[in-house]
């Protein structure tokens, strides 16, 4: 098996069809997000809209194929990188351990899917997650993966769980939750793994903070993810402070959503 | 014979035929048994899926390109989902004109749990003549407007198993659940 | 009122733990380095195969039993340095070159077509292999000197048994034709032969010596 396994390449059965990044940003339309459109913009996701739970049921398929890429990904940094030369033990533990934590995501997923009337596959997939996760470098690698990404499934699923409260929907509310509190942990073992490898070596940690902040800008189209009160995916401070992001952190990141949003309504 | 128009007749957003949106439409009307003509308007720059009748007599329906589109693939026509999503709208009209639901309100003045309540009422129906379904997406719609319990799950049950209901009974069944 | 001064015997008339066992220090140190080392390399396989298997529920039953040996790798690399071995990474090694040479073997496949191999290199000779050396030193090491390392095993046992149950029923679920059954013996045979040569997954004597040398006759 090879070093470094290549995005395009990610096996999946016949139900899921991979939209590529050419594809899903040369829509004139605007790049799905969100279960919605970055070329609108779009409301903060409640049940009273209108489009509501079928926006809910669309982000809960982007969340469930993108449970599947983080399995893959933290999978993969347990191969691609050896014990001592590249990487300590326990970082790779900390990686297989996030492999079961991904694997029952998905499986809360599936069933949440079931649960909201989705059938697997019946979104496109796209392969950006993944694709930050096959960055060379471990330090890199799990930056972007586990601060910016799992950083985003943190709101992502703090927002979900909220409109599972608002909706009445137990289960919602009650799934969100506990991936929320294993997201938090991902999160930490990124913040915590970034200190420990980079303490003597600044440069490497201003590389990694600068590869987190091009994954973040990925996914910020048109400042989805924000604190405004009508931002689609709200931002969220208490969580993040929780997973080891500074005040700081936490208000570059709004200001990237708030430029982001101002660039996309100039 | 039913004759579709549809608007655009060419699309520069999407990769839709005109001609094939206007099959499939058209077997869809002549599966519910409307012969006459449709006017379809498409909105091909949004990726949304609404869908709403502008005028009942003659039949004229606008949707957003992504209530037509095939969501596996992106900007790509999706069969199932126009039948869906016309079927629905189609539905709405005969409704309308069979005498059962003289006494609804306007579609503007309806709100999301009427709209949820005879939107089910619709899909089943759709659902036993073999267009459309997707069944658990119309109940998780309907608990999000009517509430996850038991009460509004029989409600879903009998929206969607019957054949004939009219207005009155479609919103007693949902003004059932607004009480618990 | 109880009678406290009533003298009682250190072991219960139930306990039959003994004394001697198969295993000094030094033995059961490296024992364990090789049990790690075999663990880290079955983790990072299942880690790395998750993104190459196009079937769902093998995805995620790889992702969760990666889990698993990464667990027992960390239970057996805190065992070390109680074993008197201090640079755990000294004794976290192969038995021998022929159990390296299975391990590439077993972690060859990548194609997606390739799931059947994938599994049966793991399901059924690797687990296997490691189920029959941890009982055996489960069953042969002292239960009161070495009582940490049994209580590891038996955790450990306890995951494999039931890892090994779930990828076998995977396995018969993917074989649906002559030819896949004979995918899958091939791949076995093969891979059985190079542990055969490493002598089990600790080296020659993994799972003791059932035979006995007979005197010479005059």
């Amino acid at each position: 098996m090879r070093k470094i396994f290549p995005a395009e390449e990610l096996a999946r059965d016949a139900r899921f069809i991979r939209q590529t990044n050419e594809q899903r940003l040369g829509d004139p339309r605007g790049a799905r997000v969100a279960g919605g459109n970055s070329g609108d913009r779009l409301a903060k996701l409640t049940p009273e809209l209108a489009n509501g739970p079928d926006r809910a049921r669309a982000l809960m398929h982007g969340i469930f194929v993108g449970e599947i890429q983080a399995l893959e990904g933290a999978g993969r940094t347990c191969w691609d990188f050896e014990v001592g030369e590249d990487v300590p033990l326990a970082l790779k533990l900390d990686m297989a351990r996030q492999c079961w934590d991904e694997a029952r995501h998905c499986e809360i997923s599936v069933s949440l899917a079931e649960h909201m009337g989705t059938e697997l596959g019946e979104f496109a997939e796209n392969g950006l997650l993944y694709e930050a996760a096959c960055n060379p470098d471990p330090v890199l690698r799990l930056t972007g993966v586990n601060r910016a990404l799992e950083g985003l499934a943190i709101d992502v699923f703090n927002t979900m769980k909220e409109f599972g409260n608002l909706a009445g929907d137990p289960v919602l509310e009650f799934c969100e939750d506990w991936m929320l509190a294993d997201e938090v942990t991902h999160v930490k073992m990124g913040s915590d793994w970034l200190r420990r490898l980079t303490e003597n070596d600044k440069e490497r940690l201003d590389k990694a903070l600068e590869f987190q902040k091009i994954v973040d800008r990925l996914f910020s189209f048109n400042g989805f993810r924000g604190e405004d009160d009508d931002s689609p995916i709200q931002l969220t401070r208490r969580f993040r402070e929780l997973a080891g992001f500074s005040d700081d952190e936490i208000d570059e990141i709004a200001d990237m959503s708030r430029d982001a949003r101002v660039e996309a309504a100039s | 014979m039913t004759q579709v128009s549809v608007a655009p007749e060419s699309f520069e957003m999407v990769f839709y035929d005109a001609a094939v949106i206007g099959e499939v439409v058209a077997e869809v009307a002549e599966r519910l048994g409307l012969e006459e003509t449709i006017k379809l308007e498409i909105d091909e720059g949004s990726p949304l899926g609404r869908s709403k009748v502008t005028s009942y007599d003659p039949i004229e329906l606008w949707v957003d390109g992504g209530a037509l589109e095939n969501t596996k693939r992106p900007r790509q026509f999706g069969t199932a989902r126009t039948k869906d999503t016309v079927g629905r709208l189609l539905l709405r009209i005969l409704d309308r004109r069979s005498g059962r639901f003289d006494d609804t309100p306007a579609d503007d003045d309806l709100d999301l749990m009427q709209f949820a309540a005879w939107d089910v009422h619709c899909v089943g129906r759709l659902e036993r003549l073999g267009i459309g379904g997707q069944r658990q997406r119309r109940l998780y719609q309907f608990r999000n407007r009517h509430g996850f319990t038991d009460l509004a799950d029989s409600a879903f049950e009998k929206l969607w198993e019957s054949s004939e209901l009219s207005w009155t009974e479609i919103e007693r069944i949902s003004e059932g659940c607004r009480i618990s | 009122m109880a009678e406290t001064k009533r003298p009682r015997e250190p072991f219960a008339p139930w306990d039959r733990r003994a004394l001697p066992g198969l295993f000094d220090v030094e033995e059961t140190a490296k024992r364990v380095g090789h049990y790690k080392w075999v663990e880290l390399k079955l983790f990072e396989a299942l880690g790395g195969w998750v993104a190459t298997v196009p079937e769902l529920d093998v995805k995620l039953r790889l992702g969760t039993h990666c889990y698993h040996h990464a667990w027992h790798a960390e239970l057996f690399d805190k065992r070390l340095p109680e074993l008197r071995e201090m640079k755990t990474d000294r004794l976290t090694v192969a038995a021998n070159d022929h159990m390296v040479a299975f391990i590439d073997a077993m972690t060859e496949p990548e194609g997606p077509d390739m799931t059947i191999e994938k599994l049966v290199g793991v399901y059924r000779v690797l687990i296997p292999h490691k189920i029959a050396a941890y009982t055996y030193h489960r069953n042969g090491t002292s239960e009161i000197t070495d009582m940490p390392t049994v209580r590891i095993l038996d955790f450990i046992l306890q995951d494999e048994f039931n890892d090994w149950r779930e990828g076998e029923m995977l396995i018969q679920s993917m074989i649906e034709s002559d030819e896949e059954i004979d995918r899958a013996m091939v791949h076995q045979t093969k891979l059985e032969k190079l542990m055969l040569a490493a002598g089990g997954i600790a080296g020659p004597g993994s799972i003791g010596d059932p035979y006995i040398d007979l005197p010479e006759e005059n």
